[in-house]
């Protein structure tokens, strides 16, 4: 959780997207705990209300989970919860704005495609 | 603990400075207090913390009247943006001497805070308050609330002159000690987008009134700017709340905000982008000087 906040999207989307990027690279380990709301706010000098707006997101979608009295830890499966969000996102954070742009390029599927190849997937 | 107000007005010779204000602050949150110069900022501070008094109107804090009465005031504390002069009792007054005066009038005064945050500003408080720069004097301010540990702590303008280092340090101090110990804490200021993600609310004053109170992130998120080609623009924000509109040639731009349960129309060719409360702000109170 070592990013930067930007200011092209909600504080707390980028808090939760943060802890879901570190768990897809191992920063953060499944039934390992997470920073507490107050850490969060003090690391990122944001409003504790928003970070816990952040890390409810994730709780919300079994992605963390509470231990009473403990704090936050990431949920058994967590990462394969966060990987297929992010494939049936892709669609459409990524892949129908590249359309639209190749549309708007006269792109024709062939040469997409191509490209595609070109560059190594 | 709650500090409400109600249809606060203050009169000046000529002047309205307050119109009819009315405001709930509750415990535990930070709020940020913008409008431009001349809004009413620091009149309202100092006619919520008894330091003024309103011309009609009441503030209260748990049903107990504010003014002149010692049981409620303790709880309250009003940094205000210091003026000195060489002349005036303030500026032959030496940093640490003004600081001890603090300490007296402040029941819960910190003292160990006090000095643990001289050290962090690096305040040389040998000297007399009149040599002190514009930023120092805002880092006396800024010392004086935190560790004046009132419950409900108001600061006026605690950045202005501080550079972006001491800025930040401001804001690192104001969420540790928020965080620690669910002190309500208002703060007015002109930088408002280093501001806006440590404020839970933001309460807006344009011409001595409260044009807007809202969550801070709610109000940015409901934001929209569409730019395009103006029919279109016109057509994605029929019977939306819509502000600032401008136009140039064909092509049109305005901020929205939507409310609750409010979404833009899909399929049309215009640009939709997210603001930041600065731009919001601008969108809102800007207004005037481009008609």
């Amino acid at each position: 959780m070592n990013e930067l906040l930007t200011e092209s999207k909600s504080i707390y989307l980028q808090i939760s997207e943060m802890i879901e990027t570190d768990i897809l690279r191992g920063i953060l380990l499944e039934e390992e705990q997470v920073p507490s709301t107050n850490e969060l706010a003090k690391r990122y000098t944001i409003n504790p209300a928003t970070a816990g707006k952040g890390v409810n997101l994730l709780v919300d979608e079994g992605i963390l989970y509470k231990k009473r009295g403990i704090g936050m830890f990431v949920a058994t499966g967590a990462r394969e919860k966060i990987l297929s969000k992010r494939r049936t996102a892709f669609v459409e954070s990524h892949l129908r704005p590249l359309l639209a742009e190749a549309k708007s390029l006269g792109l024709t599927k062939s040469e997409l495609l191509n490209m595609i190849e070109e560059n190594d997937l | 603990m709650k500090l409400i107000c109600e249809h606060i007005t203050k009169q000046y010779k000529d002047k309205l400075a307050l119109n009819d204000i009315s405001l709930t602050l509750e415990q535990g949150k930070i709020y940020g207090l913008i409008g431009r110069n001349g809004a009413g900022k620091t009149t309202l501070l100092s006619v919520l913390t008894a330091q003024n008094p309103a011309t009609s109107g009441s503030v209260t804090l748990d049903d107990m009247a504010v003014w002149e009465n010692r049981s409620a005031l303790e709880h309250l504390c009003f940094s205000r943006e210091l003026n000195v002069s060489a002349e005036s009792g303030l500026g032959s007054m030496k940093v640490k001497e003004y600081l001890r005066t603090a300490s007296i009038y402040y029941r819960d005064w910190d003292s160990a805070m006090a000095e643990r945050l001289v050290d962090l500003f690096e305040l040389p408080v040998k000297k007399r308050m009149s040599k002190l720069s514009k930023g120092m004097l805002s880092m006396v301010t800024i010392i004086v609330a935190m560790a004046s540990k009132a419950a409900f702590t108001f600061l006026d303008e605690p950045v202005a002159g501080l550079d972006v280092v001491a800025r930040e340090q401001f804001y690192k101090l104001l969420i540790e000690e928020y965080t620690e110990t669910g002190r309500t804490f208002v703060v007015s200021t002109h930088i408002i987008e280093e501001a806006a993600d440590v404020l839970e609310e933001v309460i807006i004053l344009k011409d001595g009134k409260v044009l807007l109170e809202a969550d801070t992130q709610a109000l940015v998120d409901s934001a929209r700017y569409i730019s395009g080609k103006a029919e279109d623009v016109d057509t994605v924000t029929a019977g939306l709340e819509t502000h600032h509109p401008e136009v140039s040639g064909r092509a049109k731009s305005v901020t929205v905000l939507l409310k609750p349960g409010q979404s833009l129309p899909a399929g049309y060719d215009v640009s939709i982008q997210p603001l930041n409360l600065q731009k919001v702000f601008l969108a809102l109170c800007g207004e005037e000087e481009r008609q």
